[in-house]
């Protein structure tokens, strides 16, 4: 953020202020504690674990060791790898920060402020559901015009796996589906030999709206193990949601630049705003590079682009 | 919910506003007017007409819901944005072209590309593992090579007319290019009907 004079910077630090505040009181009421992430990570490390994360946009740093450091782009991946190596079985943690990302974006270094909110070593029906909630909290004190939109990387995976695709077309039909490109997606997948998910993955565009618009689509659809459990799982948090908002929408097609998720994952987006305000998932197997499988769910609120969209709102 | 459409000037916006009209959308829109923006009342759409390489921008910052761009320009600019339908108009090829006969390609120098799509074609030869130099240009492309400025040219080529009137031809075809309906990735969460309602009017029109 730029300004021309002090005491628009001064007020946009106030502002900055109260907004962190407000929402870390919220949460430390809710019985969530409180951490600071470190702003390193290793690069190998980092890149090894999200292989979609763009490397060229990693802000990069030498140690006195020469090993390649970077500034943290995203703070989960830190957190996991503070806590678990000295994980002890039974534990739970329900915690908070207050955190800023680093990233190149072809012009500089961009910095980002973001509050984050993690569960771990908890799962069971009502985790999911709380921390959905926990987020609904959040983006509806700020705007009515707000939307969540759910999504489960399980029915995705589980195609994946049946088609059994190597890296390059793995990749492929991921960019494709980044972009929702039904047609090239078709043509791409007509050059190779067919699977029976395949039919799936022709749909799987079409599976996105209310989630009783997605049960009827899905019907008939070749499902496999991985890919029912997906849809029942987002079933049930459907069954909560409609008690607590209807501004509520479904993707089962959603894909994330961090390959972490396994499992519910999710998005909000307040009208006027160009960017996602809260981004979060589920990130079970992320874990397992720790030789054991820690439950574990989350989700960042963007405070840059929130207070932006706050600011449009006084404005109007 | 309103709707703000992007539309390319030229030739492209032209065949894409017939399709909207005989459709019944956008009856307003009158391209040799000087207006740039358009509305149409009834079913609460703005039009805007932008120069061709804009529109991604337009769409992609949120400015326009929707818009109407041609693939090449999808692919260099690698936008943030859906890309929800492929149209028949619009179509042709990026390929690689040089002079008549003297084929360069694959050797083991570097070669020198010429072309409007710096990154398009730096992510294609980085693929096939040919090195390359790129000397980015603006127009008349076909000049580079036959002026020694380049090897080879990277650029759009429809009917392979102007290459052979400037004695060059077509080594490789590097992609198929045609018209997209794109749109932005917010807007499309908040106004999926509408602009799923704009896309299946155009596809109608669109079947050849």
């Amino acid at each position: 953020m730029n300004f021309l004079n002090i005491e628009d910077e001064m007020k946009y630090f106030q502002k900055m202020f109260l907004l962190r505040k407000e929402i870390e009181n919220y949460l430390y009421e809710e019985g969530y504690l409180n951490i600071e992430p470190s702003i390193f990570e290793g690069y190998d490390e980092f890149t090894g674990i999200n292989s979609r994360i763009n490397r060229k946009s990693t802000v990069k740093l030498l140690d006195n060791n020469s090993e390649i450091l970077i500034l943290a782009p995203d703070i989960t991946t830190g957190i996991v790898n503070k806590f678990l190596p000295r994980w002890e079985y039974g534990k739970k943690l329900k915690i908070f920060y207050y955190g800023k990302t680093y990233k190149h974006n072809g012009i500089g270094i961009k910095e980002n402020r973001e509050m984050g909110v993690e569960i771990i070593g908890e799962k069971n029906q009502n985790t999911d559901q709380y921390i959905l909630s926990t987020a609904k909290q959040i983006i509806s004190r700020y705007s009515n015009d707000f939307l969540l939109e759910i999504g489960n990387s399980k029915f995705l995976k589980g195609i994946m796996q049946s088609c059994s695709f190597n890296k390059e077309e793995y990749d492929n039909v991921m960019n494709l589906l980044y972009s929702k490109n039904r047609q090239d997606l078709k043509d791409y997948l007509s050059n190779l030999p067919f699977k029976n998910a395949m039919s799936t993955l022709l749909n799987i565009l079409d599976l996105e709206g209310t989630f009783d618009e997605i049960k009827e689509q899905v019907e008939g659809l070749y499902l496999n193990e991985l890919m029912q459990q997906g849809v029942e799982e987002l079933s049930k948090i459907d069954n909560y949601m409609k008690n607590i908002t209807d501004k509520v929408t479904y993707d089962l097609s959603m894909v994330s630049e961090l390959s972490y998720y396994d499992g519910i994952i999710f998005r909000g987006y307040i009208k006027g705003s160009n960017k996602e305000i809260i981004k979060g998932g589920r990130y079970d197997s992320f874990t397992e590079q720790y030789g054991y499988k820690i439950p574990a769910i989350g989700f960042t609120v963007e405070l840059d682009e929130l207070i932006k969209v706050l600011d449009k709102e006084e404005q109007r | 919910m309103s709707l703000t459409i992007a539309i390319p000037k030229g030739r492209l916006g032209t065949q894409a506003i017939e399709m909207l009209k005989s459709a019944g959308v956008g009856e307003s829109i009158d391209e040799k007017s000087r207006k740039l923006v358009f509305k149409d009342e009834n079913r609460n759409l703005n039009f805007i007409l932008l120069k061709n390489s804009d529109v991604i921008t337009y769409v992609e910052n949120g400015i326009a819901d929707m818009g109407i761009s041609g693939k090449d320009m999808i692919m260099e600019n690698s936008a943030d944005i859906y890309e929800r339908y492929k149209m028949n108009i619009g179509r042709c090829k990026m390929s690689v072209a040089g002079i008549k006969g003297k084929r360069v390609f694959n050797d083991d120098t570097i070669i020198k590309v010429a072309t409007k799509f710096p990154e398009t074609a730096k992510k294609y030869f980085n693929g096939k593992g040919q090195k390359i130099k790129i000397i980015k240009l603006n127009g008349s492309i076909e000049l580079a090579p036959i002026l020694g400025l380049s090897d080879v040219i990277v650029d759009i080529v429809e009917t392979g007319n102007t290459l052979k009137a400037n004695g060059l031809e077509v080594f490789e075809d590097m992609y198929n290019i045609s018209a997209m309906i794109i749109s932005n990735k917010i807007s499309y969460k908040f106004k999926r009907k509408e602009i799923k309602e704009i896309i299946e009017l155009i596809r109608k029109e669109d079947t050849e």
